[in-house]
């Protein structure tokens, strides 16, 4: 990121507003990673749906458990599930992209794009479903499937990213130094892709947490631990007779999260003008 | 559009439909749930266990399953429901129209409320009408489904709220039911589709808005109604109408996935939510077959449409 | 334009949802429409599958079995259905031969020659069992009779055909049937209740096949007119048998039963009503808003509304917002809740070393003390369930209401102590996986159990979740052994308790319904003796016997009998009843005016 996109993001106050609600939710994360807070998260402090006080911020559940504890520690949840999925589908589409891109119209990129075509007809729910029995209760399966599915719009942006760049003159330099294909993909033109890669990551990343509150939602996420989705899902069965406690306060946090990752998506798009490659 | 290109396509799609429901065969059917316990009568033998894994087919060879899924695919002869006994063919002629008329007002009015807030956004671009417009709709993406759904249901099918609708459920038998039962649920499919719509919308109106023809028309001194409809809307018909396309597979059954199982509304979604929980094979591999080649066959249509109106994709 | 056929087309398609059905009439009498609901829906209704309790609801409906219970009686009592009388039986309890009642006609099918109901005769009942023993059928109730009934199972091997006879199933005659068993058999006109038992045509099963689940064709007061996931409508038969009520004989007990309006039966011949419509609603809130909304006559109350419809719990008293407005009955279960330790797992199991064997059931008995049963009972069942030590539940006769109730009292320190003595620390202990089939109560109640084991010092992260999509897969996991911890619950099939001491008898192992895997050889020698014999003093003093083994080897985590509340609409007369897969009473409902107006 350059110095001018920072002074253009630094310009737009929504933008920065969204950056300082995402660094807030980044923090809870660390802080319960690194054990400092929702770590009572599981246990019985009190008795069942009791409502908000100084003790329990948001009330407690059916079990007796503290909300708040568990919308901390489901922050935590949403940032992994947000993180491992984003680094790791942005690092396949890349890869994959950058492939079928300076390979364009080989056999390769017809490989890669039939892929992409296949993962795109499946519906995803189904496809997260099917994923999730093929690895009967590995804590994993709802990272694999997500990672799989979201791979192929990065791969997209980057493989036409790619076949642009690399009509350039100092690819053409490159070349005639001798500098072998895949050497000179990874070395020019990747890093002129960072930009595109840092806001399709950030839409990646606000998917995978949307995400993971449906799929926990069905009972195809989070397996041991907590999190926004798990909540919904209790509160589905309590706002009827009632208790609103886990409604509030795990669709208020992932309300806030999204908006802010939102935000500053598209001012990060504004700010590095790459809202046609993306689209 | 010559033949050598149609063609083309066609054979292109061929994989394609083998890519899908290769994958879906494997990770729905091959990998997937195991209905044999749950057709198990109490202390079962060993013997009896394989009886019923032969009569499910799960014995067979993973080639041969395989065959005869894009057989019963290819002959829509898609076999009997391992749970109820119902060909599948009856099941999903019975509840394809209850999805259809589940998601298709909300569908309908999300697209056309995006479309109208679109070209609003985009004709008054840049102006405090667009930056409402556009804040809103980052507001709107940036609530869940889920949240949509279960905070409309306390707002309105609960004494907390307004207590207008039913919590769930689908007793359709005229104009006035179906508005009862529909309405909740399209209100949350509006909701939850709007802020992308309106986006998509008016990105597509301002690129269109831009171009030199439209800017040398105006100059000319067109009507502002005159410029909408027969420049702008005209020539965004194309990315408009692949978008609709492309969303249908989303709605009707990740859409309706969802709203159906909240709402307990018996279409498609709810059958294949309950084949997956209980593990009915048949249905699975219906419902994941079909969309996959509906998915594809659009896909390659969308791709003629597009060489109609540009004849340089036509091009090999 | 566009809109304009967009419009088009959603009128066309609410005209395609919305074709109505014509409301029934009886003789131009408003017809009388009997709407149940039901917390989930049934799978196949052919009866050799009805092995869920909705399933069976509805068999039971269309289709007649040989026996049934007494409607009213309490505790439960046979009564001749099909049959003409009580079964005779020789002396040596070998040989039973039940008379068929001569008047019986299936309804009519398109299956049957010139599309008539034939009689009901002694062959097609052998017919009926024998195709549990097919393979074709996928039938779920063969382990009824399973090695029971001389030259069944050997039939079976030799490739189930039809035309060949079973010994130890015949016709005598057109209207009677002789069973010859291997060992004596008590509880087998009690099997003879059940849904699995009811008569098919041959006709039918042939011209349907597997399709006879969407096509029943039976006995019974009622015909299938349609269903699906969300409901089923079923209709008078119009051609059922003269068959009248007799308070006296259903065991009417006047003190208890009189405010049920059930007097005008008398004398009559069922079905009293035109329609049955069953609803199948699984989600709790929705099911109660459709019973207080009137769409329904009868719910079972869901345990989220136990807060509101009970003013007090011991006796169970209605709220004054209920009480007076419907007819009301809060029974227990004839079944329980409880969770298993796999014993072949040699972590907290039976382990060959005799002194890690000591150090495992000291493991198990200290997870057992410091399990909270009131705790269980206060969030999971409205404080109303009835805990109780083993599996021998209250409502059967064999209960000891002396037995050892140390078992189910919570004794963190006892716990804590008893794992110390045995070496068991945070480093010893085992991870264990605790199975569920997800829910999101089944979530909860595995989260409150890690909360009971940490307690006592169990470190939360040696408990882990293994969720299953879905209820079959977790079967096969701990049927496989894959699951240490295994929470489950047991309905009764008959009135019985052979059919509560028999889930831990040695034999019954995974894949059976022995899912702790407890093999213990005085348990399966008192099991053998007992098994054959009628319930007597004898047999108690087992039974009790056999239950204390359970408790000092600390096999399970056992157990609770949940308090079912019904509630029903005043005008409908009936005494509704959920046991032992249950659904007779649908035969004899009525109604005191014509239907409700609701749609």
């Amino acid at each position: 990121m350059t110095g001018t996109t920072w002074q253009r993001l630094k310009s737009d106050p929504l933008g920065v507003g969204g950056l300082c609600v995402v660094v807030l939710f980044a923090l809870v994360a660390l802080c319960v990673w690194s054990g400092l807070l929702g770590q009572g998260w599981s246990e019985v402090s009190g008795e069942r749906w009791e409502n908000a006080s100084s003790d329990h911020w948001f009330g407690t559940n059916l079990l007796g458990q503290d909300i708040l504890q568990r919308t901390l520690f489901g922050t935590a949840t949403a940032f992994e599930v947000g993180l491992i999925v984003t680094a790791c589908s942005t690092i396949l589409g890349t890869l994959m992209g950058a492939l079928a891109g300076w390979y364009s119209h080989s056999w390769l990129d017809e490989l890669v794009l039939w892929l992409k075509g296949v993962l795109d007809s499946i519906p995803f729910y189904l496809f997260a479903a099917a994923v999730a029995f093929a690895l009967q209760g590995n804590p994993w399966a709802m990272h694999l499937a997500m990672i799989v599915t979201f791979w192929t719009t990065t791969a997209r942006i980057i493989r036409g990213e790619v076949m642009r760049i690399k009509e350039r003159e100092f690819i053409e330099a490159a070349r005639a130094i001798g500098l072998p294909g895949l050497v000179t993909v990874f070395r020019h033109v990747l890093p002129n892709t960072f930009h595109i890669l840092l806001v399709q990551g950030s839409i990646v990343f606000v998917a995978a947490i949307n995400t993971e509150v449906i799929l926990s939602f069905l009972g195809l996420g989070i397996q041991d631990g907590v999190s926004w989705g798990l909540m919904l899902a209790e509160s589905s069965q309590e706002v009827l007779a009632g208790h609103f406690g886990n409604f509030a306060a795990a669709g208020g946090s992932l309300f806030l999260l999204l908006m802010g990752f939102n935000l500053l998506a598209d001012a990060l798009q504004d700010a590095l003008d790459t809202r046609r490659a993306i689209r | 559009m010559n033949r050598r290109y149609i063609t083309r396509r066609v054979l292109y799609g061929i994989p394609l439909i083998l890519g899908v429901t290769f994958v879906s065969f494997l990770l729905m059917v091959y990998f997937g749930p195991d209905k044999t316990y749950e057709l198990l009568g109490k202390n079962p033998t060993t013997e009896q266990i394989s009886e019923v894994r032969r009569a499910l087919g799960y014995d067979r060879a993973f080639l041969l399953r395989y065959g005869d899924y894009l057989r019963e695919l290819v002959t829509l002869d898609l076999g009997l429901s391992d749970s109820s006994g119902e060909p599948v063919s009856v099941i999903l002629k019975r509840t394809l129209p209850v999805s259809i008329a589940l998601v298709l007002p909300g569908f309908i009015l999300g697209n056309l409320m995006g479309l109208a807030l679109g070209l609003l956004a985009a004709w008054y671009r840049g102006k405090w009408l667009d930056k409402l417009v556009m804040s809103a709709s980052v507001v709107g993406m940036s609530v869940s489904f889920l949240v949509i759904i279960i905070g409309l249901q306390i707002l309105l099918c609960t004494p907390y709220g307004l207590n207008l609708f039913p919590v769930r459920g689908w007793q359709v038998h005229d104009l006035g039911s179906y508005l009862y039962y529909v309405t909740v649920p399209t209100l949350a499919l509006v909701l939850v589709t709007l802020g992308y719509n309106t986006r998509f919308y008016r990105a597509v109106m301002v690129e269109e808005i831009e171009r030199d023809h439209i800017r040398t028309a105006q100059a000319y001194g067109a009507s502002p109604r005159e410029l909408l409809f027969r420049h702008v809307l005209k020539n965004s018909l194309i990315p408009v109408l692949t978008r609709i396309m492309f969303s249908v597979p989303f709605v009707v059954i990740s859409g309706s996935l969802l709203l159906e199982s909240y709402f307990g509304i018996p279409g498609i979604g709810l059958v294949t939510f309950n084949a997956i929980t209980s593990g009915d094979q048949p249905i699975l591999k219906a419902v994941v077959g079909l969309t996959g080649v509906l998915f594809v066959l659009a896909l390659t249509v969308n791709d003629m449409l597009y060489s109609l109106v540009d004849p340089r994709v036509a091009k090999p | 334009m566009l809109k304009k056929i967009q419009i088009a087309l959603l009128l066309a398609l609410l005209i395609l949802v919305c074709c109505g059905e014509p409301p029934a009439t009886n003789g131009g009498k408003p017809a009388k429409v009997y709407r149940h609901a039901m917390d989930g829906a049934p799978g196949s209704l052919d009866p050799a599958q009805a092995a869920s309790l909705y399933a069976n609801f509805i068999v039971v409906t269309l289709d007649d079995t040989l026996y049934r219970y007494k409607y009213l009686a309490r505790p439960y009592q046979l009564q001749p259905n099909l049959a003409a009388a009580m079964p005779e039986i020789s002396a040596d309890g070998l040989q039973v031969t039940i008379r068929i009642r001569e008047d019986v006609y299936f309804m009519d099918d398109p299956a049957f020659a010139n599309g008539k109901g034939r009689e009901v005769k002694a062959q097609d009942f052998v017919y009926s069992i024998m195709r549990h023993f097919d393979p074709e059928t996928r039938a779920q109730g063969a382990w009824l009779w399973q090695n029971r009934i001389e030259g069944l199972d050997r039939w079976k091997e030799q490739g189930s055909d039809y035309d060949s006879e079973v010994t130890g199933l015949r016709a005598l005659d057109d209207h009677s049937v002789q069973i010859t068993l291997t060992k004596p058999f008590p509880q087998l006109i009690h099997t003879l209740t059940q849904g699995y038992a009811a008569i098919v045509p041959r006709e039918a099963v042939e011209a349907y096949g597997q399709m006879l689940s969407n096509h029943p064709v039976g006995s019974g007061p009622f015909r299938l007119a349609s269903r699906d996931s969300a409901r089923a409508v079923l209709t008078r038969n119009p051609d059922f048998r003269q068959q009248p009520f007799d308070l006296a004989d259903e065991g009417y007990d006047p003190a208890s039963q009189a405010n049920l309006g059930l007097q005008v039966l008398q004398d009559r011949s069922p079905p009293f009503v035109d329609r049955l419509e069953f609803e199948f609603i699984t989600e709790d809130a929705a099911r109660w808003n459709a019973f207080t909304a009137g769409e329904v006559h009868f719910i079972k109350v869901p345990v989220s509304q136990f807060d509101n419809v009970l003013s007090q719990r011991n006796p169970v008293t209605l709220s004054p917002g209920f009480d007076g407005m419907y007819h009301f009955e809060a029974s227990p279960e004839s079944g329980f809740v409880y969770t298993n330790f796999n014993m072949d797992d040699e972590r907290l199991g039976i382990h060959p070393d005799p002194e890690q064997n000591i150090r495992n059931r000291a493991l198990r008995c200290a997870m057992v003390k410091a399990f909270d049963w009131d705790k269980r009972n206060e969030i999971f069942f409205y404080d109303i369930g009835r805990v109780f030590p083993g599996a021998i539940i209250p409502s059967v006769p064999e209960f000891d209401p002396a037995g050892d109730a140390s078992y189910i009292q919570r004794d963190l320190k006892g716990a804590r102590e008893l794992l110390q003595a045995n070496g068991w620390d945070e480093e010893t202990l085992p991870t264990l996986e605790y199975g569920f089939p997800n829910s999101v109560t089944e979530r909860q109640i595995f989260e409150q159990f890690r909360n009971f084991m940490m307690d006592a010092g169990y470190p939360s992260a040696k408990i882990r979740p293994m969720i299953f999509a879905t209820y079959g897969d977790y079967q096969r996991a701990y049927s496989q052994g894959k699951v240490t911890l295994i929470n489950s619950s047991w309905t009764m099939d008959y009135p019985d308790a052979e059919n509560l001491m028999q889930l831990y008898y040695g034999p019954n192992s995974a894949p059976g319904s022995n899912s702790a895997n407890y093999k213990n050889p005085e348990y399966d020698r008192l099991y053998d003796i007992s098994a054959a014999m009628a319930e007597s003093p004898e047999r108690t003093e087992n039974y009790r016997k056999m239950n204390q083994m359970l408790i000092d080897d600390c096999v399970s985590i056992n157990g609770i009998s949940r308090t079912l509340l019904f509630l029903w609409d005043r005008n409908a007369i009936m005494k509704p009843d959920r046991s032992f897969l249950g659904g007779y009473f649908l035969r004899f409902v009525d109604l005191a005016e014509p239907a409700n107006t609701t749609p």
